[in-house]
């Protein structure tokens, strides 16, 4: 990650400070969740109204890190939607991120392409089949791969595309591809500044509603009946496997998207973005925020980007450290992430179908 | 000829390398069915004490003997306080681990800062047969991991301890019925892999110098080797860093380097796919 420049300022502490004020507010509501009281849609409400303020109140070069947030949040999801949704441990999302990244980059740099309605979908095109590649060949089979095998098979991809991208030349090497072409649209480039923040906001807003409703849907359910327990969910006749390499597929979609995006409003790409420092880091987000809950991973994003922000000007050495065991902490103490203050159990299932209220909930174990 | 000599003495030394590295992975993933994350910074504490040691002033190699000791010791604690709590979760047991390697990581890079600090070798020179040199501390670490491994198999299928150990892993309530305390054999077990991680970071330290990211370049690597050899085995994950070494240290005399890289990867992969059990399958040590 490229440290964000220099002065600290207070408003993204304070907007982030404002966040967890609604953490703090909303902390004796959680017993009452269960009830019936609905939490998540005023949590996602805050969160949109807070992200639709931020450049209003932001000072220009944190508009500049709010966005860059805003694209690792859109990352975060596809992360999410692997793992909280369909249980599959992807330690290797940054290779669908970073090898967008990294196409998209290319598409500038050799062939002019910079209008926003190519590079977009090339991108998540490019997720997409890397996804489905690796997917198809981890998660499919004769025999259904172990759940180890699935999480080491991704970190050695992810780690492998590092190594590549390091030593091939035509990528740049070490220094990765520098100064990309801004993004256009028509005549207009979309540079730093409030008018790529909204393009990325809205991006997230609809690739969440989209992502809300794929997870609330029959597909979810059986997404979720997967993650509980697999075996259960073949023997009912759905293809278990399948199911989990289009689940797989979509969120390496999500990720190129997000990967493109952040190739062109950081100008350049560099190995570590496909690499394993990237790959743990979107893991850190969600578990923080909340594994199983969409946005628990955007507020994920949000919280550790945004404090690390804040304390890596006085406190850079010993951050990691803190997040080390902060990371620690949540995996002992709050398997189900920061968002599980606030949130039920109950409303964290959620349900399916029709009729709220009646369907089956299923309680879900200890296991984030 | 004297070419290919030295070629197939890297090829050994680094083989040789991976395996005690492997070793101690191999030995937590084998019989706790845990994928430690952390491992790679039990080498690099390994690591840091034989320099610390050498800063001190102290002869290199009461660094190198103090530091599986100690490294062994974080281990049985660790494991006594944290990994504890993570055996019916593998996935939540390779998060918890990678947030403690997070943590021994960048406290070491806080104390190093962002340097390669040398360690110089504690046995220098090198050995000269003929015309050709090789070096006595890469001959030396061949050596040591050849007497490491014997004395694991021999500990693991000759002792008493051994025999504890793997009826402990094998079948948990059984052994608590025989008598014996398994919450004790599995902190044992988990000291003694970080033990050997820590020794194996002590001998590399003058190879490799210490730098805060030296446990992490191994830790991949390490997991390939354990997946290709077999998990549940002393034998499987020896036999995987065994071919994992060699192949990486091997391939790139012959291929471009970044080629030969990845190709490693990619082959122990499908290999994995194709093979889910590993080169050796099956029980025993």
């Amino acid at each position: 990650m490229p440290k964000a420049m220099g002065v600290v300022n207070q408003a993204v502490p304070a907007e982030i400070g404002g966040e967890q004020n609604v953490v703090m507010v909303e902390h004796g509501s959680a017993e009452r969740a269960g009830s019936g009281r609905k939490i998540l849609p005023i949590v996602e409400g805050v969160v949109l109204v807070a992200a639709l303020l931020a450049p209003l109140v932001l000072q220009d070069y944190l508009t500049v890190f709010a966005t860059r947030v805003i694209i690792l949040a859109l990352f975060a999801l596809s992360f999410d939607l692997v793992w909280g949704y369909a249980g599959i441990m992807s330690f290797g999302q940054a290779l669908f991120f970073g090898s967008a990244g990294y196409g998209v980059a290319l598409l500038a740099r050799d062939l002019d392409i910079t209008n926003i309605f190519l590079v977009l979908p090339a991108g998540t095109i490019i997720g997409l089949t890397f996804a489905l590649l690796l997917g198809g060949f981890l998660l499919l089979g004769r025999h259904p791969s172990s759940v180890i095998f699935v999480s080491l098979g991704t970190l050695t991809g992810s780690y492998a595309a590092d190594r590549l991208a390091r030593g091939w030349y035509y990528l740049g090497g070490q220094n990765g591809i520098p100064s990309i072409a801004p993004m256009t649209l028509g005549g207009y480039e979309f540079t730093e500044g409030p008018a790529f923040y909204y393009l990325v906001l809205g991006i997230l807003v609809v690739v969440y509603l989209l992502c809300r409703f794929l997870v609330r849907s029959q597909f979810g359910l059986a997404l979720a009946g997967l993650r509980e327990n697999e075996q259960r969910i073949a023997f009912f006749g759905y293809k278990a496997q399948h199911l989990k390499a289009i689940i797989f597929a979509i969120g390496g979609a999500v990720a190129g998207m997000a990967g493109s995006l952040y190739a062109f409003h950081e100008g350049f790409v560099w190995p570590n973005m496909v690499g394993v420092v990237v790959s743990t880091q979107v893991v850190l987000y969600v578990l923080f925020g909340g594994s199983g809950t969409l946005i628990g991973a955007v507020i994920g994003a949000v919280i550790v980007e945004g404090v690390s922000f804040w304390l890596s000007d006085n406190y850079r050495d010993i951050w990691p450290i803190i997040l080390g065991l902060l990371l620690l902490l949540v995996i002992l103490f709050r398997p189900l992430g920061l968002i599980s203050f606030v949130l039920g159990e109950r409303e964290r299932v959620g349900s399916f179908g029709a009729e709220p209220g009646d369907t089956n909930k299923e309680k879900r174990n200890a296991a984030p | 000829m004297a070419n290919a000599f030295v070629a197939a003495f890297e090829i050994l030394s680094f083989g040789a390398i991976i395996v005690l590295i492997v070793l101690g992975l191999g030995i937590i993933a084998s019989m706790m069915g845990i994928f430690n994350f952390a491992q790679g910074e039990f080498v690099l504490l390994g690591a840091y004490i034989t320099y610390l040691a050498y800063a001190k002033g102290l002869p290199i190699w009461a660094g190198m003997v103090a530091a599986p000791f100690v490294v062994g010791a974080l281990g049985f604690v660790l494991e006594a306080l944290i990994i504890r709590r993570f055996y019916a979760a593998p996935i939540v047991a390779m998060l918890g681990t990678y947030a403690l390697g997070l943590i021994i990581r960048e406290s070491v890079r806080g104390l190093i800062g962002g340097f390669y600090l040398t360690v110089p070798e504690p046995i220098g020179g090198s050995i000269d047969i003929g015309a050709m040199h090789i070096s006595a501390w890469r001959f030396t670490i061949i050596v040591i991991t050849l007497l490491v491994m014997a004395g694991c198999y021999l500990l693991l299928s000759r002792t008493n301890f051994g025999l504890r150990m793997r009826a402990t892993l094998e079948n948990p309530s059984l052994a608590r019925a025989s008598g014996i305390s398994t919450p004790l054999m599995y902190g044992a077990t988990f000291a003694f892999g970080s033990a050997l991680a820590g020794l194996a970071g002590a001998l590399i330290v003058p190879v490799f110098s210490l730098y805060a990211d030296l446990g992490l370049r191994f830790l991949i690597q390490g997991f390939v080797a354990v997946m290709v050899g077999g998990v549940g085995s002393f034998i499987g994950p020896v036999a995987g860093a065994g071919v994992i070494g060699t192949l990486s240290a091997a391939l790139p005399w012959v291929m471009a380097p970044v080629v030969a890289d990845v190709l490693v990867f990619v082959l122990a992969i499908v290999f994995i796919k194709f093979r889910p059990q590993g080169l050796i399958a099956g029980k025993g040590v």
